[in-house]
């Protein structure tokens, strides 16, 4: 069988995952021109290269239809029910470092922790007539956050497709649960990361989709093992 | 397993039903997702089917009937009390057994007398089981959230911490997690500055002003959210909690409260030994738990095969004292509760008291059939 590997189809995501593939032996090739959807390693027919939009990549992982793929690990936790049962992490890649967060408006001084937010959560609607109104387009992870993590239940989720750290200013909601590498958006904002509020610190990965045919399959050992040799030791 | 045809005992229960005084309510199957997201809170959409009409507004398939039972009283304006009955499909992602499945129930809506209202949906639910699955043996477990804010109210704690042990009731991890860590010295944040001392002064005017002032600064609507006052005030009562803890007789109060559990018939006298030994006032929520109790056994019921456990409860802010469970071999075939502040919640312009009950009817055609066989 040919082991397809799914890559993000731009930027610097898309770079780094060349290098690290390059770096472990697998010279990728765009085929066609650089505008081109497919690519293959050179020297190898055994394995196909299919570039994908980075969310792209987490639901091909979870249907089966890719064998790899590199990207985010919030996109794959977002994107999937059971992430660990249909996927394997197999490396951690050192790019793409960024966290999923939960941040208040800074102004809100009383509120430094989730259970401070519980408090507030479980009072807002007898205050202010709706429940606590939380932008973020992480709904699952932000479900399993509040509720299994911190037994808070009583919010309601406003779609955020953009510009979410915007959303507490202009009062489309309450609080935000996004994503930030350096925490300047929010800062710019005048938003605060809660104490505890840090939700999955996601990178880049390597992900297999799980499937009784990688058993035994020597590709599928080779891809992972190439690829943990050339990463720094964690 | 999915159940698309009514159960071969659906006449028997609607007859039974209609027989004690209710009124049938016919409810649409697509229903406003609003309301109970509103409700139940975001958890809820993964175990819900939604949709969506054509103007984008969020439809869902009937998740259960008591809400929609509450909006169709509150629609009609009809008058109280008024008692509902239903049987229908009910559409959830679950776990275990199908995704489509019957619920029945009866909504008690606008009887005053807490104490008979509560007796006679226990009394009820406890009868038509009896009716359908004959010879079982049910066991009836009660709880009431009412104690339990009596409790806390009655050992003086802090209103912020009253609030915290009251939200979490019902959740036993939770509550135990957070009783353990109003036990624990907190640390505490208040800054050495010029809003420091504000604080400490709990000067909320003087705080409330800086906080606006900053908002203002920083283009924050502060009218859409909370707002200075709020936050404000919530800042000096947060600080003066961080400088208290749970002290060791409340602690342990608490504790012993949450691990009571006896049979009805001794549950009164259990709660006023708790009562008198942790020198506590329960007053009002003791008399109406000892008033339900002999309406129960009014009723005709053994109170000896009841369990009363303290703990029993469920973590929405709606249910507001009786909870209850019927089973049999382990399986939960019937359960409700008293859910004062729904109606309110739910658009009611005057406040209407609420009990009521739903029955699993997947659970009780399974423990009919394994009747059957095992004769």
């Amino acid at each position: 069988m040919t082991i397809t590997i799914a890559l993000p189809s731009k930027g610097r995501m898309k770079d780094d995952a060349m290098a690290v593939f390059s770096r472990a032996g697998f010279s990728i090739v765009q085929t066609g021109n650089d505008r081109s959807y497919r690519g293959r390693v050179e020297g190898r027919d055994d394995i196909e290269i299919a570039f994908l939009s980075a969310s792209e990549i987490a639901r091909e992982l979870g249907a089966g239809a890719v064998d790899f793929g590199v990207t985010g690990e919030d996109l794959v936790r977002e994107s999937l029910p059971d992430a660990d049962r249909a996927t394997a992490f197999e490396a951690r890649l050192g790019f793409g470092h960024a966290s999923v967060v939960v941040a208040v408006p800074e102004i809100w001084l009383d509120v430094t922790t989730m259970a401070d937010l519980g408090d507030v959560a479980a009072d807002f609607r007898a205050r202010h007539g709706r429940r606590l109104a939380i932008a973020t387009k992480y709904h699952r992870l932000t479900r399993t956050f509040f509720s299994k993590g911190h037994g808070i239940q009583l919010y309601r989720i406003v779609e955020s497709l953009g510009a979410t750290e915007g959303a507490p200013a202009s009062g489309a909601a309450d609080i935000i649960v996004d994503i930030t590498s350096t925490g300047s958006t929010l800062r710019a904002n005048h938003l605060r990361i809660l104490s505890d509020g840090v939700m999955l610190e996601s990178e880049a990965c390597l992900v297999r989709a799980r499937k009784p045919e990688h058993d035994r399959n020597p590709v599928v050992a080779e891809i992972v093992a190439k690829v943990r040799a050339v990463l720094p030791a964690a | 397993m999915t159940a698309v045809q009514l159960p071969d005992f659906a006449d028997e229960l609607v007859a039974a039903m209609a027989a004690r005084g209710t009124n049938r309510a016919e409810i649409p199957v697509i229903q406003p997702a609003e309301p109970f997201l509103d409700m139940a809170g975001e958890d809820l959409r993964r175990r819900i089917y939604l949709t969506e009409n054509e103007n984008g507004d969020s439809l869902c398939l009937r998740p259960e009937f008591t809400i929609p039972v509450c909006l169709g009283h509150i629609a009609g304006q009809v008058g109280t009390p008024r008692r509902y009955a239903y049987l229908g499909q009910v559409f959830r992602q679950r776990r275990e057994g199908g995704n489509e499945f019957f619920q029945a129930g009866i909504e008690d809506l606008g009887e005053t007398d807490t104490a008979a209202a509560d007796a006679r949906a226990i009394a009820d639910a406890a009868g038509l089981l009896g009716q359908l699955l004959p010879g079982t043996d049910l066991s009836i477990t009660i709880g009431d959230q009412a104690l339990f804010e009596a409790v806390v109210a009655g050992l003086g704690l802090p209103a912020g911490w009253q609030k915290r042990l009251i939200h979490a009731f019902g959740d036993d991890a939770a509550l135990a997690r957070m009783i353990e860590s109003l036990a624990s010295a907190q640390s505490s944040t208040v800054e050495e500055s010029e809003l420091g001392e504000l604080i400490a002064a709990g000067n909320i005017a003087a705080l409330a002003d800086h906080i606006a002032t900053v908002m203002e600064e920083t283009g924050y609507s502060s009218h859409a959210s909370r707002s200075p006052e709020e936050i404000a005030s919530r800042l000096v009562e947060k600080t003066e909690l961080e400088k208290t803890r749970l002290s060791d007789k409340a602690f342990a109060a608490l504790k012993t409260f949450l691990s009571l559990d006896a049979p009805l018939s001794e549950a009164v006298a259990t709660l006023d030994g708790f009562a008198r030994d942790a020198g506590l006032a329960t007053g009002a929520a003791l008399e109406l738990f000892a008033a339900r109790v002999e309406r129960i056994g009014a009723s005709g019921a053994d109170l000896s095969t009841m369990r009363w456990r303290a703990a029993f409860g469920r973590p929405l802010d709606y249910y507001t004292g009786l909870v209850f469970e019927i089973g049999a071999d382990g399986a939960v075939l019937a359960g409700g509760g008293r859910y004062d502040r729904m109606m309110t919640l739910l658009g009611a312009t005057e406040e209407i008291p609420a009990v009521g009950f739903s029955l699993w009817i997947d659970r009780i055609e399974t423990a009919r059939n394994a009747k059957e066989t095992g004769r």
